[in-house]
């Protein structure tokens, strides 16, 4: 029970971190000119922490949830990927690659929501029977 | 089972309250939340969704984004108006959704248990969302507490329909500044 409790715990802290993620990229998409430039590496790094916190994580889930964060991974690793493109390119291929890290910080949160979904159906299923 | 709602409040204020509720319902574990907005229609008709992006891009595609699913919370013939009132939206000149039941495919199709088109009246407030929870209760019981009348449809049937994704909603408790 208390594994179970300690993984439902993580879970949501990880949701919580994509979360912030998420309001951090849709923040620095606000801004213009340099100050951007400056969030977008502090989104690069807080991205890499929320895939590593996915990855500790992965191995003690049941199969549902761990499908869901195997696809949160490929999108935090696509956030990292075109984070990354942004700080070096401008104008429209600038926006582009700012839209796509929302988006993919988007989908991100969906999947590890997903997760935390699959996770509380599953115990709540143990619990019913 | 997965859902999109719609909670109906006939004032802003309720409307927060009730998003805040649901968010807490999440927090409890009782339900999870994929993605949350809300959404206000003036006395004119006119709809105005929450958002914080400024990008005019941004703007505009949450606008159409959330105007689909408004129009997919319809049904299909509310889809198309809700697409082509999505711009609209984003563009804060009105549009018109929420005008059609789906009887038919209620029939044919795996739905929610009281799948009831969503009409949101002038001066009303609603708050959207994609929900997972295993019983219906804990959300109806709460909104009805605040006021809200809720609506649902099966996430799967509208997807189906392809007219959206669920993007547009955040993923987490927004509330406008000017709402605090």
């Amino acid at each position: 029970m208390s594994v179970n409790m300690s993984t439902n715990k993580d879970l949501d802290q990880i949701r919580a971190a994509a979360q912030q993620l998420h309001g951090a990229i849709s923040d620095a998409a606000a801004k213009r000119g340099g100050a951007i430039k400056a969030d977008l590496e502090a989104v690069g790094q807080k991205a890499k922490s929320v895939t590593d916190s996915v990855q500790a994580s992965i191995g003690a889930q049941n199969e549902a949830t761990k499908k869901r964060m195997q696809e949160a991974l490929a999108d935090l690793e696509a956030v990292q990927k075109h984070a990354a493109e942004a700080l070096k390119n401008s104008g429209q291929a600038f926006q582009a690659s700012i839209r796509q890290t929302l988006a993919d910080a988007r989908a991100s949160v969906q999947k590890v929501s997903e997760a935390v979904a699959a996770k509380r159906s599953a115990e709540s299923t143990k619990t019913r029977k | 089972m997965r859902n999109y709602i719609a909670v109906i409040f006939n004032d802003n204020g309720k409307a927060y309250k009730g998003l805040h509720a649901l968010w807490e319902l999440d927090g409890y574990g009782d339900i999870t939340v994929h993605g949350t907005t809300v959404v206000h229609r003036d006395d004119w008709g006119q709809f105005q969704v929450d958002t914080k992006e400024t990008h005019p891009a941004l703007a505009t595609a949450v606008g159409v984004g959330v105007g689909a699913l408004l129009g997919a919370l319809a049904g299909p013939a509310g889809a198309a108006v809700g697409a082509a009132g999505g711009a609209a939206i984003g563009a804060g000149t009105g549009g018109v959704v929420g005008l059609t039941t789906d009887l038919v495919r209620a029939d044919t199709r795996e739905e929610a248990r009281d799948e009831t088109a969503f009409v949101l009246g002038a001066g009303q407030s609603a708050v959207i969302a994609d929900v997972s929870e295993d019983s219906t209760l804990p959300i109806d019981t709460r909104m009805r507490e605040l006021g809200g009348i809720v609506r649902r449809r099966s996430w799967t049937t509208l997807h189906d329909d392809a007219w959206f994704g669920s993007t547009y909603l955040y993923p987490y408790e927004y509330v406008p500044p000017a709402y605090y």
